[in-house]
Parts: structure tokens; sequence; C-alpha cells
């Protein structure tokens, strides 16, 4: 139990030390790991796990994982991310990933929060109200 | 046909089709009906999560980098990586008089096969107990219809009694028989038409009970006409510790609400010693830090915040009331142990039941010297504290004397008669399960024992005696009886007839 807060708290310090004005820096990242190799601290393979949860979890934050059915323009994409940049007051980037089962419409995810505006969703929601 | 076309039709006009926003997170690991889940980073404590296939849950403990939540019902189907949903809303459960007669579980969905609830409110199963302000002392009775109870150990409405002792001494029963009286004395005051009569509706929550002795219970409400006026809410020993550990919220929640809307409610929870054992076993899976006997820190707020709202309140918020009946059993009568002290420190008093006495066969084996209500004899009926103020003085004096006498041989005829009448007065309080006297047949037969009628009769026949006498005042003196209910005081006029009554009797039964 000990063991695993220290891990934790090591691999926070490390997530730190990859930011470069409160975002994620590719290049610190690099840096970290590139260090982390040469000098592997006790319980490497933990360390690394619960590094690599932690910059999953930052990079989900600034990218918003845009579903779509049918054809979306990358206009629409970025018009999306700017959106949700002034919404969280940081940087988002888009990504856009086909999803047939959406049926039609859209479905937005930034980290824990999703925004959907599918038609798949609406009939479910219709089918929880029949049911 | 049309009607459900209709119904299909006004959904889908109803259906949103702007854009939903939800906050979620994914399942790390599940097992022991509790689920560690990753995001969830607007949850809020205690508040329901949706997890898929309709099941529900409730965040507990909310951590920096995950959520820990007991899951509600089945959790077999969940896996690692399922999406969970916050909804934003406290539980809440279905309340209101269309739930009497009803058999629920935790989450107050029917179980009795008696079809759909019709209730149209719900109301938060957590809820912040009412403040001093709304509340008012207890001034009126609630009758057990036990003897032993009503005369020494005077229940008010909004009094929290504990009901404690060892297994199979009779603690189920004491709280059934509540039950039952409640509804004999609502059938009477709402056949009278009087306007000022106020029911008390009924709440029975078991907890970590087996099935059959649920049903056991459910039999003896149903036969003695009682479940019409009861809400049963069932978490038996086969459901899971989250259910076990909901249930007495949701009954309290169901009890809050005739309070709330000025109504009067009885809630017994049977029994809190599992429901402390299920939160503990609910708390360790979490990985909470434990503390004595393993129970968590919290485990006194636990009990605490749920005896509390039952309550008083005064004109001003409705004037209803929340009786709570708690049971607690104890292991070889320690009173000490964690449990029952947290939990006869929060309470207005205690019905302490001991084996010894249930073993001699005095039945309700209420220990008089260690029982006690701290606040019900401000409610107590006056014509009951007329007959029976020095009964509990005389009985614990018997009790003494009683141990002492074992090792003398000669007595003085003072200590004789002192135990003479300390021996009718405990063959007197004895009392078959689920048969509950009106208090005007109590006040009848306690007014006799205080004016000496039964001292010439053997100890061995006093139950019979008592019986006889009730049975006589039942068929041949109604208008008295009435008369005593109503007044609800001996006064000089009552006190004669009385006298003229309990004197024909004697006759006849001599």
């Amino acid at each position: 139990m000990k063991q695993d807060k220290q891990i934790k708290e090591f691999a926070k310090q490390l997530l730190k030390i990859s930011l470069e004005n409160g975002e994620l820096s590719a290049e610190r990242v690099d840096g970290v790991l590139k260090s982390l190799e040469k000098n592997p601290p006790r319980h490497h393979l933990a360390t690394l796990k619960a590094y690599l949860k932690l910059v999953a979890r930052e990079v989900a934050k600034s990218t918003a994982v845009i579903s779509h059915a049918g054809a979306i323009s990358p206009e629409t994409a970025t018009r999306i991310a700017a959106q949700l940049s002034s919404k969280y007051g940081r940087s988002i980037a888009s990504v856009t990933r086909e999803d047939p089962s959406l049926i039609a419409g859209l479905r937005v995810v930034v980290d824990c929060d999703v925004y959907d505006a599918s038609i798949a969703s609406s009939l479910a929601t219709l089918e929880t109200a029949l049911s | 046909m049309s009607s459900v076309i209709e119904q299909i039709e006004q959904q889908i006009a109803n259906l949103q089709t702007k854009t939903v926003a939800s906050n979620t997170g994914k399942i790390v690991t599940v097992g022991d009906g509790v689920a560690k889940i990753d995001g969830l980073s607007e949850v809020m404590y205690n508040e329901m999560i949706e997890f898929p296939g309709e099941t529900i849950g409730i965040a507990l403990n909310l951590e920096e980098d995950e959520v820990g939540a007991v899951v509600l019902g089945e959790a077999t189907h969940l896996r690692e990586g399922d999406q969970v949903t916050c909804t934003g809303k406290l539980l809440s459960v279905p309340v209101g008089k269309g739930m009497l007669g009803r058999v629920v579980d935790a989450l107050g969905r029917p179980v009795d096969g008696k079809g759909n609830i019709e209730s149209d409110e719900t109301y938060p199963v957590e809820k912040i107990a009412p403040g001093i302000i709304e509340r008012k002392s207890v001034d009126q009775p609630l009758m057990t219809g036990i003897q032993a109870i009503d005369s020494m150990i005077p229940i008010g409405r909004g009094q929290r009694e504990l009901i404690i002792g060892d297994r199979g001494t009779g603690k189920t029963t004491i709280a059934i028989d509540t039950i039952i009286n409640q509804a004999n004395i609502n059938k009477v005051g709402l056949a009278s038409g009087d306007p000022n009569f106020r029911p008390v509706y009924s709440i029975y929550v078991a907890v970590g009970q087996k099935n059959s002795n649920v049903a056991r219970t459910l039999g003896v409400l149903e036969e003695k006409g009682a479940l019409e006026y009861t809400i049963v809410v069932s978490a038996p020993a086969a459901d899971s510790a989250a259910n076990q550990y909901l249930a007495p919220y949701t009954g309290a929640a169901m009890g809050e609400w005739f309070m709330s809307n000025g109504m009067d409610a009885l809630i017994v929870y049977d029994d809190l010693s599992k429901h402390a054992a299920a939160y503990r076993q609910m708390s360790l899976v979490l990985k909470r830090p434990s503390g004595r006997e393993a129970y968590p820190g919290d485990v006194f707020y636990l009990h605490s915040r749920l005896l509390e709202r039952s309550a008083r309140v005064n004109e001003d918020n409705g004037n209803g009331s929340l009786t709570a009946l708690p049971i607690i059993e104890t292991l070889a009568g320690d009173l000490s142990a964690y449990i029952p002290t947290n939990v006869i420190s929060i309470t207005d008093g205690q019905i302490f039941l001991e084996t010894d006495l249930f073993n001699q066969g005095i039945r309700p084996a209420v220990s008089v010297g260690l029982s006690v209500s701290r606040v019900g004899s401000a409610a107590q009926v006056k014509a009951t504290k007329q007959v029976a103020g020095k009964i509990k003085l005389e009985l614990a004096q018997f009790r003494e004397l009683a141990a002492f006498a074992q090792f003398g041989s000669d007595l003085d005829a003072r200590t004789k008669a002192q135990l003479d009448r300390g021996s009718r007065i405990v063959e007197l309080f004895k009392q078959p399960a689920f048969n509950p006297i009106p208090i005007e047949q109590q006040v009848g037969v306690l007014w006799s024992m205080q004016n000496n009628y039964f001292d010439d009769i053997d100890v061995s026949q006093m139950v019979s005696a008592s019986d006889a006498l009730r049975d006589f005042l039942v068929s041949r003196k109604e208008s008295l009886l009435t008369a005593i209910r109503e007044k609800a005081k001996i006064d000089d006029d009552l006190a004669e007839q009385l006298k003229t009554a309990v004197d024909e009797w004697k006759a006849s039964f001599a």
C-alpha cells in the first residue's frame, strides 16, 4: 500500500516535469523517458505504468475526440475544437473518428465529458423512456 | 392499442434533439458489489451513478484519481472498461400513501408480486434531519399495547426508543405488537369519525434477516389486519451489503414523508447491528481505514444521522412526527459492546430484554431496572400515570428483595407483603405475543391492582384473573372503557364506575 503511494507520488512528479506552461510537451516527455531508461528507478515497470496513466489523462484533457457517422469537414472539427478551447480555458486539439454505430450526428469526448448529439443516443433515451 | 401509439408519439415529440452533455468514467475494477471508477470528475458524494444495464450505484469514495462506488443490485454483468455516467441526482425512492400495504426493496421497488406501486412522488434517501427551530418536544403518546411498556417505559410520538437484547428474547415481537396496536387504534379512531384523530402509519425495515422471518412477520401483520397501515422495506441476508446499508435510509425517507406532510409515522429498524455489519463489509471492501471491532470511523454517524431524522415537528411545520424503534442484538447480554453503546447514547431510552426472564416464562422479558424512557413520561396518558405511577418502583424493590430473600427463611410481614405484591405485578405483566392490549383495558387492570383487588387471588391464577377482568370489561362495561379512552384520566366519577364494575367482576370470578 505504502509502495503504491510512493510510486504514484513519483509518477506525479515526473508529470510535473513533463509540463511546459501548464501543457504537456512531447519533447519533455521524451526527455523524462530517456532519463528513466538511463537511470531506472525501483519498481521501474510500475512507475512507468503510473506515469503512462497520468500522461494519457493529460492528453485526454487536451484532446476532443469527435466521433461521427457520415462526413465531417475539417472546418467543423476546427470550430468544435475552438469552442471547446474557449469553454475549458485551455488549448484543445481535435481528432476525428468515423463511427457508423451513431447512425447520424456527432459525439464529442473531452476527458470525462461527453457531448452527444447522435441519433443512436436519442434512440437509447427513447428506449429507456418506453421500457 | 391507440393509447400505446399515442404514448410513443408523445415520447418521440418530447425527445431531446439537442446535444446531451454528461460526465462519464470507466470501470477499473469491480468486485464484492464495489466498483472503482476512473473519471467521473464532476461526481458528488452520495450521487447516484448509472452503470450499463440500467444498474445504479452510489459514489461513496471520492479519491484523487478514482471514485469508489457501491453497486445496488446485481453486479455480475459489469466488466472492466464499461462506461459509467453521473446522473447529477441523489438517490430517491417513491413515497406516499400508495406504498402502504406493500413490501418493497431497498430502492422502493415492489417485491410482493402485487404489481406496480401507485406513487408519483419521490423523496431523497439521505436528507439532513429537521433542525432545532422546526422541532417540538414529545408530548403525545404512542401506545405499544404492551402493559409493561405503556405503564413503566412510555413512548411518545417522535421519540427514539431502542429495543435491545440477546437473540431470541422477543425484540421483533415487541416491535410487531406495536405496529399491530397502531393498526387497531387507527381502525377504532377512523371509524369514530373524530376529526382530531391522528392515525399512525408504520414502516418495518428488515435488514439482513432470513426471508422466512420476513415472511412470518408479513403473515402476522396480514392476519392481524395491520398490513394495510404498514410499509415493509426488506433487505434480506441474501441481498448485497449495499442494499442492506441503504434499506434503513429508504424506510426513513418513507416515514419522513408522512412527518413532513403533517402525519404521524412509526418506523422499526430490525436490526441496526446487522446494518452496522453490512456497512463494515462495504467499508472494508472500499478500503476505508478500520477502527474498533473493524468498523469504520464513521459508524456512529451512520446511526446518528439515521435516528436524528425521527422527530416531532411543530405546528408551523405540519405537526407531524416520526417515532423510531431501532433494534440492537447483543451478545451474551453485553451492553457495553461498540454498537450497543453507540445506539444507546443516540436514542431517548431503551427497552432491555433479558434472556433469564424470557427463559423463566416472563414474556415480554422486559428488564425493569435497565429499561428507561427519557422523554416518554411527558407523553404518558394521565390515566396510566394515575394507576401505574408506583409500579416501576415496586417492581424494582421486588427484584431486589427477591434476590435477598433467597438466603433467609424468616421474613417480616412487610417484606412478605412486598414480595407477594411484586410477584403479582410480574404475573400481571405477562402477555402473549401479537396480542396488544388497548390502553383503556390496561388502565382497568392496573386500577384493580392498585386498589388491591388481586391480593387474595393466587399468584398462579393472576394471568387468568386479569384476562377474565378484561373480558368482563369488554363484554359488559364497554361504555366505561370508552369513557376511560375519551377522558384519558380517572376522575371521581370514573373511579366510582370502575369500583362498581370491578366489584361485580370480583363477585363472579370468586
